[in-house]
């Protein structure tokens, strides 16, 4: 396993608003996590990048990225961890980015944060951008000049330049639509094949995570309801909750369930 | 809507619905769309703009140069406008065109060196507090709001007062009682940045506090302290006018704008020229840089609507 989480518990002032008894995360796989608002999926994430401590959170329990223990690593080494082993791409893509800087200048401080010479950032701003589907035309622009879908697809190229090793995505179609929803899927299901990048995707929504999901876990109220391969959870799901959710899936011709 | 434009959806220039062809040339200068739309930030920018050359270069300019300093012309004391001396000549004989012009390089020479200091301190001290918060942010803030609650003036010249009277010595006076008003500005920017989606992001690609502060924050707070910055710059010329109205700031030969008009002052009923010209140049300057900071706020502000 690349990342095993056991019992993960977290807490604000001796609430416990999340908890996941195991995570597994092996290399290219998908982990879709859906539940509604509140559910515990997006403190998960923060736990997953280190960052609840900023929020006076308490982890316990354990995650082990290769081999590497992270609940006892220290900020100065989490800020290693993030960019570089694990990353994460935000609900408004637009917002993320800085509106004062040029796309181009923004990715190249990135990628000159991780260490990389100026030599190398080149070549791997350009591929990384083919891999989304971006013109490197696009480096002279500024965040505003941008549509919200390129300006998720812009994200993930920073991800997909920087090689991560997990990545994960918070709602990152929900402000987008349809249409735009479909084409960062494909980015990000061709991130996975190109680069064996585990992806934990959290939606609220089950068709999308449908799309692109291996293994799927269903939370509510800051508990694991249901956990298994894709396959299982859609076809037998053993929870009256998850039916809830498979059943609030529009389709087409009316209900079919 | 700007987005929308320039997205790849749409296909940029939109054909005009009339079919007439596009009146507007492509401008030369891409800023003119936004200058023409704000016409006051126009006229301030001309203003200003003629109140700075003339001031850079008043040693070329001026017909007296040496009347800028110390000199004595008894022969000439008191002599009306005239073509030999524009605006006449002041009570020992110095020529008043003169000394408005070098005036003005004091005054711009305060006014940048005042909006530095302030700004400089107000930035690190807002930035930090919106940054950090906690009790930090309660500290910083509190001895903020105590020195907010002097008025400026009085705080400045009961500061000027202590300091020996000089032109140096009031802008420090003022700029520290100036600084507050950026510390708060950019308290609160810096805190509503740090919730930004771009701040999350940069955390979350492992960016540390010291480059999210510098890249991400300061920039971005400083353009609402830079546009504070242009709109007070008329509220200084004329607090440094007051200092020295009040002998506390530029001391005689120092051709400053408040000094020479406290100097005018008792002349105003015989020579009125004396009191007059630097108070226009006072005028001139403070509503050329208000209309500068009022445009420059409905520039960087849309949804404020047009003035």
């Amino acid at each position: 396993m690349m990342l095993e989480v056991r019992d993960l518990q977290i807490s604000y002032r001796d609430q416990v608003v999340a908890s996941v008894p195991t995570l597994d995360l092996e290399p290219g796989q998908v982990l879709g996590i859906a539940g509604e608002s509140g559910s515990g999926k997006s403190q998960t994430a923060l736990a997953l990048m280190g960052l609840t401590r900023y929020a006076n959170g308490v982890v316990t329990g354990s995650m082990v990225l290769d081999g590497r223990e992270l609940l006892t690593l220290s900020p100065r080494q989490w800020r290693l961890v993030r960019g570089r082993d694990i990353a994460m791409i935000l609900q408004s893509p637009r917002a993320a980015l800085n509106p004062t800087m040029k796309l181009g200048a923004l990715f190249s401080r990135t990628l000159r944060l991780h260490g990389m010479t100026k030599d190398q950032r080149g070549p791997r701003m350009v591929q990384a951008l083919a891999e989304v589907v971006l013109d490197a035309e696009i480096l002279d622009r500024y965040p505003h000049e941008i549509s919200g879908g390129q300006a998720q697809r812009f994200a993930i190229a920073l991800v997909a330049a920087l090689r991560v090793k997990v990545l994960i995505a918070d709602e990152p179609t929900s402000a987008l639509d349809v249409t735009v929803q479909a084409e960062v899927i494909d980015v990000l299901r061709n991130l996975r094949d190109r680069h064996g990048t585990a992806i934990i995707f959290i939606s609220h929504d089950l068709s999308v995570i449908g799309e692109l999901a291996d293994a799927v876990m269903v939370m509510r109220d800051g508990a694991v309801v249901e956990q298994g391969s894709a396959e299982s959870v859609f076809n037998q799901p053993t929870q009256e909750y998850t039916r809830m959710l498979l059943a609030a899936i529009p389709v087409i011709g009316g209900r079919s369930r | 809507m700007k987005d929308l434009l320039n997205s790849e959806m749409m296909p940029a220039p939109t054909p005009d619905l009339q079919g007439e062809p596009r009146r507007r040339r492509p401008a030369a200068w891409p800023g003119w769309r936004v200058a023409r739309r704000f016409p006051l930030l126009n006229i301030g920018m001309v203003l200003a703009a003629v109140v700075i050359l003339a001031s850079l270069l008043a040693p070329w300019i001026t017909p007296y140069p040496e009347d800028a300093g110390a000199v004595i012309h008894p022969d000439l004391v008191l002599e009306p406008p005239s073509f030999a001396h524009w605006f006449g000549t002041d009570a020992v004989g110095r020529d008043v065109f003169t000394r408005v012009l070098f005036g003005g390089r004091v005054s711009i020479a305060i006014v940048v060196g005042v909006l530095l200091i302030s700004a400089v301190i107000g930035l690190s001290i807002g930035l930090a507090a919106g940054f950090f918060g906690g009790w930090l942010d309660a500290i910083l803030m509190r001895v903020t709001d105590v020195f907010l609650a002097f008025p400026a003036l009085l705080l400045a010249v009961a500061l000027a007062a202590m300091l020996s009277a000089s032109a140096v010595n009031a802008a420090l006076a003022i700029a520290f009682t100036w600084w507050p008003w950026y510390a708060r500005l950019a308290r609160g920017q810096a805190a509503s940045i740090r919730r930004q989606g771009y701040a999350d992001a940069a955390i979350v690609l492992g960016a540390g506090r010291a480059r999210l502060l510098i890249r991400h924050l300061l920039p971005n707070a400083s353009t609402a302290v830079f546009v504070q910055m242009s709109l007070d710059a008329a509220g200084i010329i004329l607090t440094a006018a007051t200092l020295s109205y009040l002998g506390l700031g530029a001391q005689d030969p120092i051709p400053e704008w408040g000094l020479m008009v406290a100097q005018g002052q008792p002349l105003a009923t015989t020579a009125w020229w004396v009191i007059t010209f630097p108070g226009l140049a006072i005028l001139v300057t403070a509503v050329a840089f208000n209309f500068i900071g009022d445009g420059l706020q409905n520039v960087f502000d849309p949804k404020r609507g047009r003035s």
